[in-house]
């Protein structure tokens, strides 16, 4: 699939490959032998576990379709292939955007992905990527840890929080507490753990 | 009783719902412009929708005697997207003069970037232009800081605070809104934002001034009947009669009234009119008032 991908891009065909990529594939986890995972550590190429099948290829096809396009064409390519796609195309686009070049071009898709109300979008950009800790200004790096509070992903699976906490974060996480109170709610419990910086108390719990 | 739910998404609602609420007395509504669950990617999107709340909705209220009015502008949420948000802002003029919008609206603050601030004062000029009041929606994610940035941007702008309607409103920034001269809106929700109970208990503390509720039903679970479940709550808990109809009437009534176009006498119902070709019934007797 990925091999029938050549300079210059045909976006149907690229369209149709990255498309059907779950319906031919199906969506399993990749499961890697010792040997496998041996031969992969240390290459700096994508670390495939906790990744679907069909997921890889779509990352594949991805990084492939950046040698394909000019330069200066990829950022849009991205965003006008995140805006046309199913819930799992997204969801894998935001799984490998820190695997494309140059990652911090795609900011702006990353951005709007935390907007979404679908919580398997938001938590392929807020859980367990690299993305939003990396390139993520302070603001939009802290109303991703409000919404993930918000919707009940668990703090946990946020890349890096630690060194992102800043006095404005906890003060909002704060204000979240007392609103939940005041309400009569109860408190999620990430939020004591995250305010006094203990989430790694949690970590272990789990 | 005579109800009024000034803040329900009936786009995402289907026709049984407007049979429902008539029956449950509910007599007017206002449907602000929203976002639709997914960012619209055209700016002829919102141009579409903007005609449907001005045409299709108003009939299919009409159809139950329910008076349907509504707010437009670009929202909080599409508001980060620039190359929409823009086209959108560039349409408002052309619509806020027609019959049915009563307010601009729903403006506000969500993540609370720099982009949304622009497009919130801009519509808020927009309304001063037009002499309109004005919806705002308060975010879901730091919402006292949101709800104090709301207030002070009006402020600024020197926006007259007795056209604003500062909605979804709780525990904590009720207080703050009352502080000033705007408006404060309640959405009662099922699980979020606010209840019947709690919402009594505000009134019981606050009295009625300046106070509406709404049910803000829309696409997700949400419940068009909160306005008279509501009711039910304050007769429940003693609240007078008077101060019942404060609320969920005369103070809507007020409020949108500030534009001069909120026209509550109603034609009688004529279910055998269509609507560019369409009914909404489907092989049911028409009810014709006389």
């Amino acid at each position: 699939m990925v091999s029938r991908i050549e300079s210059p891009l045909d976006r149907n065909i690229f369209g149709a490959a990255y498309a059907g990529a779950r319906r031919r594939l199906g969506g399993e986890p990749v499961v890697l032998d010792a040997e496998e995972q041996a031969a992969l550590k240390g290459t700096g190429l994508l670390s495939l576990s906790g990744h679907s099948l069909d997921e890889v290829c779509r990352i594949a096809l991805l990084v492939r379709t950046s040698e394909c396009l000019p330069p200066e064409d990829y950022s849009s390519f991205i965003s006008e292939l995140y805006i046309r796609g199913d819930n799992f195309e997204r969801q894998a686009l935001l799984r490998g955007l820190t695997y494309l070049p140059d990652p911090e071009q795609f900011l702006s898709t990353a951005i709007e992905a935390c907007r979404t109300s679908v919580q398997l979008i938001f938590e392929a950009i807020a859980c367990d990527n690299p993305y939003p800790f990396r390139y993520f200004p302070e603001l939009n790096y802290n109303q991703m840890v409000l919404k993930a509070l918000f919707i009940g992903s668990p703090l946990a699976r946020l890349v890096g929080l630690e060194e992102r906490i800043t006095p404005e974060l906890v003060r909002m996480a704060e204000d979240y507490a007392t609103e939940r109170q005041a309400a009569g709610r109860p408190v999620p419990e990430d939020i004591p753990l995250f305010i006094t910086n203990d989430l790694g108390a949690r970590n272990e719990a789990f | 009783m005579k109800l009024f739910d000034p803040h329900i998404h009936m786009t995402s609602r289907p026709t049984s719902d407007y049979q429902a609420m008539a029956d449950a007395g509910i007599s007017a509504i206002v449907e602000p412009s929203f976002w639709l669950g997914q960012p619209r990617t055209h700016v002829g999107t919102f141009e579409d929708y903007f005609l449907s709340l001005l045409g299709w909705e108003r009939f299919r209220a009409s159809q139950f005697g329910i008076s349907h009015f509504c707010t437009l502008s670009i929202n909080p949420k599409e508001a980060n997207s620039p190359s929409i948000a823009q086209g959108v802002l560039d349409l408002l003029p052309r619509y806020l003069e027609k019959d049915g919008v009563v307010a601009v609206g729903e403006i506000g603050f969500d993540d609370q970037t720099d982009a949304e601030e622009h497009l919130f004062a801009e519509p808020l000029k927009l309304a001063m232009e037009f002499e309109l009041p004005v919806l705002i929606h308060t975010p879901h994610r730091d919402k006292k800081r949101g709800t104090a940035r709301s207030l002070e941007l009006v402020r600024r702008v020197g926006f007259p605070e007795q056209r604003v309607l500062i909605d979804h409103n709780n525990e904590e920034t009720l207080p703050m809104v009352l502080e000033t001269n705007c408006w404060a809106g309640h959405s009662i929700y099922p699980d979020t934002k606010m209840d019947e109970l709690r919402m009594v208990a505000l009134i019981q503390t606050y009295g009625s001034d300046r106070i509406i509720i709404n049910s803000a039903a829309d696409w997700g679970v949400s419940d068009p009947f909160k306005v008279p479940k509501t009711v039910e709550a304050m007769y429940e808990a003693g609240l007078d009669e008077k101060t019942i109809q404060t609320v969920v009437w005369d103070n809507p009534v007020a409020f949108f009234g500030q534009s001069e176009r909120l026209d509550l006498d109603r034609d009688p119902i004529d279910q055998s009119q269509l609507w560019e070709g369409n009914s909404v019934l489907r092989g049911q007797e028409p009810v014709v008032e006389s």
